[in-house]
């Protein structure tokens, strides 16, 4: 990006690296006429780690750990990507039981993250009360991904072939009541936002994105439906048990930040409703069944709906045990272009709660940081880099 | 959902100046086009309205050791630029393959503004040239990455061999 002659008047405010929204780093540069933001620059790559470098150097089991480790908020749905594509490289499918249950936990970390979402956008318009109810909700929904892995954030649950853990019925009953509470309080979430006239002054009319400017700057997920645009992978491209257990797509024409809370709020509501009929369907069976070690030569573009849109993953595999290339393609991704253009003309004060809108995820589109520390060498090999060491986390 | 439909308009659409049309998978169709055909291409299906660009992807196939033997262009090292898109559950991928030492393609940020950060990836993970992109600038490597290091490409073997160029 070129940097412009800031005309006389005009000021540019930097905002970030540390925390310009949510707790993560990116790096924006707002110049601003007064209170108006006349025009918007996004940097990122503070969290990018080389992951599809180090991808090809690991077999397909160790890339799984890797995959999930990409977000920490949507670890899930990675590793259920890179899983389906590897599985319909090999030709195996994994057994229905094991599928049903990659879907509860999908639509289980749904609910977390756009909880988590619900919390944070609240925070930034300065409703902290909000912020506090919704994530003490939240722990609800942690407390039972924990319950059935061990693992509040990491659940990993995917294995290649299969899933590692069952549901057994008695945490069955611990999920139908943990997602009764949580539809009671997403009922009380749904009227504040959409009639709090406090709320609603922070959110209505703000940010609008039309139809056609959405899907100019190809956004994907809530964001892109709450401008109308009907794109969900569960729906246009079943995948796992989603064919089974078809989805109800959440539309709002308001294009605006009140669009985008009554859409991630809707679909708290769609992902209860998953989540108990297929508690209700859960068929029998294996848990897993055998993979190769050795992959055929062949490419694969796997998709699924991460709880922020569509996330794809491009797998070329050689017939060794170690993938040729894996091109992750993260929702967060494709939503920083509306960002930019909806800036524009907004005030100063609303551009926190314009980024937290899109809910990005910084960690998905980076993926690799450097800390270099005083007295130490900025040069690194990649067997330090292997080891971890050198101030390089993964 | 029908993958069908979408599929057999976009090989209408593109087949009156294309002829490489393979089948890779059920619902996925995969074209290879020139570098120079690309715009137009991209083009057609704007025009078209086709779907939406999922994901520009560079691929760095290497040369497979020991087949010296029967070099020729098939087997020869080189880049291949995949642009994804999408229409329902239906995938079109635009190959471009690109020689080493001739990797240039031209944008497509003038169709698809949204393409310019998976240009600038291209730019700055393989070292392939785009033509026209409206910025240049790093994206996700450090400011302090060295100049004319590509990582994503087969030969990177890490930073440090890199600076005793």
């Amino acid at each position: 990006m070129e940097i412009k002659k800031v005309d006389e008047g005009k000021f540019v405010v930097p905002i970030g690296p540390q925390h310009p929204a949510l707790k993560e780093p990116g790096h924006f540069e707002f110049t601003v006429d007064g209170e108006i933001v006349m025009d918007a620059k996004v940097r990122l790559g503070f969290v990018h780690r080389g992951i599809e470098k180090m991808a090809e150097q690991r077999t397909y089991t160790r890339d799984l750990y890797l995959m999930e480790r990409v977000c920490g908020i949507c670890s899930h749905v990675h590793g259920t990507a890179f899983t389906l594509g590897v599985e319909k490289l090999a030709g195996v499918t994994a057994p229905p039981r094991a599928q049903a249950i990659r879907v509860i936990i999908a639509e289980l970390e749904r609910i977390h993250s756009h909880l988590l979402w619900l919390g944070v956008a609240a925070h930034e318009g300065g409703f902290d009360t909000l912020f506090m109810y919704s994530w003490r909700d939240r722990e609800t929904v942690m407390d039972l991904l924990e319950l059935l892995s061990g693992n509040r954030v990491h659940y990993s649950a995917n294995v290649l072939g299969g899933v590692k853990f069952d549901i057994n019925p008695v945490q069955t009953d611990q999920i139908r009541r943990g997602v009764d509470y949580l539809e009671e309080r997403t009922q009380f979430y749904q009227k504040v936002v959409t009639t709090d006239n406090t709320f609603l002054g922070r959110t209505r009319g703000v940010g609008y994105m039309s139809r056609e400017q959405a899907e100019l700057q190809g956004a994907v997920g809530p964001t892109a439906r709450a401008s109308g645009v009907t794109r969900d992978v569960r729906v246009d491209a079943p995948y796992s048990f989603y064919p089974q257990t078809p989805v109800q797509i959440v539309l709002d024409d308001g294009g605006d930040l009140t669009a985008r809370f009554i859409v991630r709020i809707k679909e708290l509501f769609e992902a209860y409703r998953l989540v108990r009929l297929l508690l209700d369907n859960l068929p029998e069976g294996e848990l897993a069944t055998r993979m190769p070690r050795r992959i055929p030569a062949g490419e694969v573009i796997s998709r699924v709906e991460a709880p922020r849109g569509e996330l794809m993953y491009f797998i070329r595999s050689n017939g060794t045990d170690m993938p040729e290339r894996v091109k992750i393609r993260t929702p967060s991704l494709c939503n920083w272009g509306t960002i930019t253009s909806t800036a524009v003309g907004l005030k100063l004060a609303d551009m926190p709660m314009l980024l937290a809108g899109i809910d990005p995820c910084f960690s998905c589109n980076d993926r690799m940081i450097r800390v270099r520390r005083a007295g130490e060498p900025g040069v690194m090999t990649w067997d330090q880099i292997k080891a971890g060491k050198g101030g390089w986390s993964v | 959902m029908d993958q069908e439909m979408p599929l057999k308009i976009a090989e209408r659409l593109l087949q009156s100046y294309l002829n490489s049309f393979t089948y890779p998978a059920e619902g996925r169709l995969d074209v290879v086009i020139p570098a120079e055909k690309l715009v137009d291409t991209v083009a057609r299906l704007i025009e078209a309205r086709w779907g939406y660009l999922g994901s520009i992807t560079g691929l760095d196939i290497a040369s497979p050791a020991g087949a010296e033997d029967e070099a020729n262009d098939q087997t020869a090292g080189h880049f291949e630029c995949l642009y994804i898109f999408f229409s329902g559950a239906a995938v079109l991928v635009l190959r471009v393959p690109l020689a080493y030492d001739a990797a240039v393609v031209p944008s497509i940020c003038g169709l698809i503004p949204a393409a310019t950060l998976y240009e600038r990836e291209l730019m700055e993970m393989f070292g392939i040239e785009v033509e026209g992109t409206p910025v240049k600038d790093r994206l996700v490597l450090a400011d302090d990455w060295p100049k004319g290091v590509y990582p994503l490409r087969k030969s990177f073997s890490g930073i440090a061999d890199a600076d005793q160029r």
